[in-house]
């Protein structure tokens, strides 16, 4: 079936809002706040840093489950009930995601960190770097992926359900892999480590998150959810997220005043890794004869990140001051332009894909109605 | 053509009432913005004059106006037992946010 809707596909200047459209000026903004207050008013992030209990920063905690809640508590699991409508969309997503993306991210940044960049960059630093772009490959898009859809005009239904899908399997599968990489690369981070921060960042704002769903919607009705609950909720993860990087940069301050180069640096192994993930995905899906409404909504989750997920698990495994967390905020620096990039390869590349049919179960018999 | 229902939704929407509303919801992205889904559910919605009533055989289902004419088609879908509403044919729209 093919509707008016999938005959052109919005100019990404018209798909994006101002924030999201200037994603990249804005944490730009946010290091250059965090820095200076950290050079002028270090007591003020110092203070912040002794607020702790069980060696867990209660304003980064509380920071953090502001930028994930939202995103949790707008899942919707029955979406799962439709696993078995485009079999082969997911069977390349999910295998994309997390039997290449994590292994391909750690690949690529060991290479580029501590090989190809080993002369600019210290041994323990590249080290760190390379935690941070392990934690950034575990952890595929969760929300934005609804906004890429939409701008290659992905199948809506379809999207619910790999999101769904991939957030289920990130429960159990994120700890397991981030540990194992992290082995591999030598750096030991001990397991209660991983698993408090996969409780603290994972499990409770999911569990959080569904409980709240269940619980308004059975109370006040899905469309008051949808439309004044998390409407309130839903944009406090930007503001989450950006507030984050004023505090997490007031501590980077002398990493980049000393060496801003890292940046650029740890930037080309993840833009690497973005287009490979992408290509991937989206050329098995061409291979597969997938319709362009699943290969490229398809692509794109595993081409963009959870990044509020893997900023929180640097901060909780290895800090505020780490090379970790700093690799992970590079991964929120440049997500927008790149995801912007391969939109529009997308979108011209639509005519190499079959338009989408009929859906899989070609039996159904229909009845029509007009209003 | 406004909108179809396979006969096994109807069929399902008849046993559970015969009322399905078919509508956007918004769904909100981590780095801001966002995308409108559509979705179908069982049931009467909160206000059905803001709604585009369609009468099938059995079945009343209210539109999101902006959706009808869009050849949209609602089916079934599930297992083991459970089973929801899923629209064919429909691509995320933008946030009206």
């Amino acid at each position: 079936m093919t509707t008016h809707q999938e005959s052109q596909s919005p100019s990404t200047s018209e798909g994006m809002g101002l924030f999201e459209r200037f994603l990249s000026l804005w944490v730009a903004l946010a290091i250059v706040a965090g820095v200076l207050l950290g050079q002028f008013a270090p007591a003020i992030p110092e203070t912040l840093s002794r607020y702790e209990y069980a060696q867990v920063s209660i304003p980064v905690a509380v920071l953090i489950w502001a930028m994930i809640f939202p995103m949790m508590a707008q899942i919707d699991f029955t979406a799962i009930l439709g696993v078995r409508r485009q079999p082969k969309g997911l069977v390349i997503t999910t295998t994309v995601n997390w039997l290449i993306k994590p292994f391909t991210m750690f690949a690529i940044a060991w290479f580029f960190l501590t090989v190809v960049f080993a002369p600019l960059i210290p041994a323990e630093r590249a080290s760190q770097y390379l935690a941070g772009a392990i934690l950034l490959g575990a952890a595929p898009c969760t929300a934005m992926v609804f906004v890429w859809s939409y701008l290659t005009r992905g199948d809506a239904a379809y999207t619910l359900v790999q999101v769904a899908v991939n957030d289920l399997i990130m429960l159990f599968a994120f700890a397991p892999i981030v540990v194992f990489l992290l082995g591999v690369s030598n750096i030991q981070v001990p397991w209660d480590t991983v698993a408090l921060s996969v409780v603290l960042y994972i499990v409770i704002p999911l569990a959080a998150g569904y409980l709240t769903r269940r619980t308004l919607i059975a109370r006040r009705g899905i469309e008051w959810y949808d439309n004044v609950f998390m409407k309130k909720v839903g944009p406090i993860t930007p503001i989450g997220l950006i507030i984050t990087l004023v505090l997490l940069f007031a501590f980077q301050g002398e990493v980049i005043l000393e060496a801003p180069l890292h940046i650029v640096l740890i930037a080309i192994p993840l833009i690497i890794q973005t287009f490979l993930i992408f290509f991937i995905a989206y050329g098995w899906a061409k291979a597969w004869k997938v319709p362009h409404n699943v290969a490229a909504p398809g692509a794109m989750i595993g081409a963009s990140n959870f990044f509020e997920l893997a900023v929180a698990a640097a901060i909780a495994l290895f800090g505020l001051q780490s090379g970790a967390a700093l690799a992970t905020v590079v991964g929120v620096l440049v997500e927008v332009p790149l995801m912007l990039a391969l939109v529009r390869i997308a979108n011209k590349t639509r005519h190499h894909f079959p338009e989408a049919g009929a859906p899989a179960d070609d039996a159904a018999t229909t009845s029509e109605a007009r209003g | 053509m406004a909108i179809e229902v396979t006969d096994r939704a109807r069929e399902w929407l008849q046993q559970l009432g015969g009322v399905a509303t078919v509508r956007l919801s918004p769904r909100h992205g981590c780095c801001g913005g966002g995308a409108d889904i559509v979705v179908a559910e069982a049931r009467a919605p909160d206000e059905p004059a803001r709604y585009t009533p369609v009468q099938l055989p059995g079945l009343t289902l209210y539109i999101d106006p902006t959706l009808v004419d869009q050849g949209l088609r609602v089916d079934v879908e599930g297992f083991l037992g459970l089973r929801h509403l899923f629209v064919d044919g429909a691509s995320p729209t933008r946030s009206k946010e």
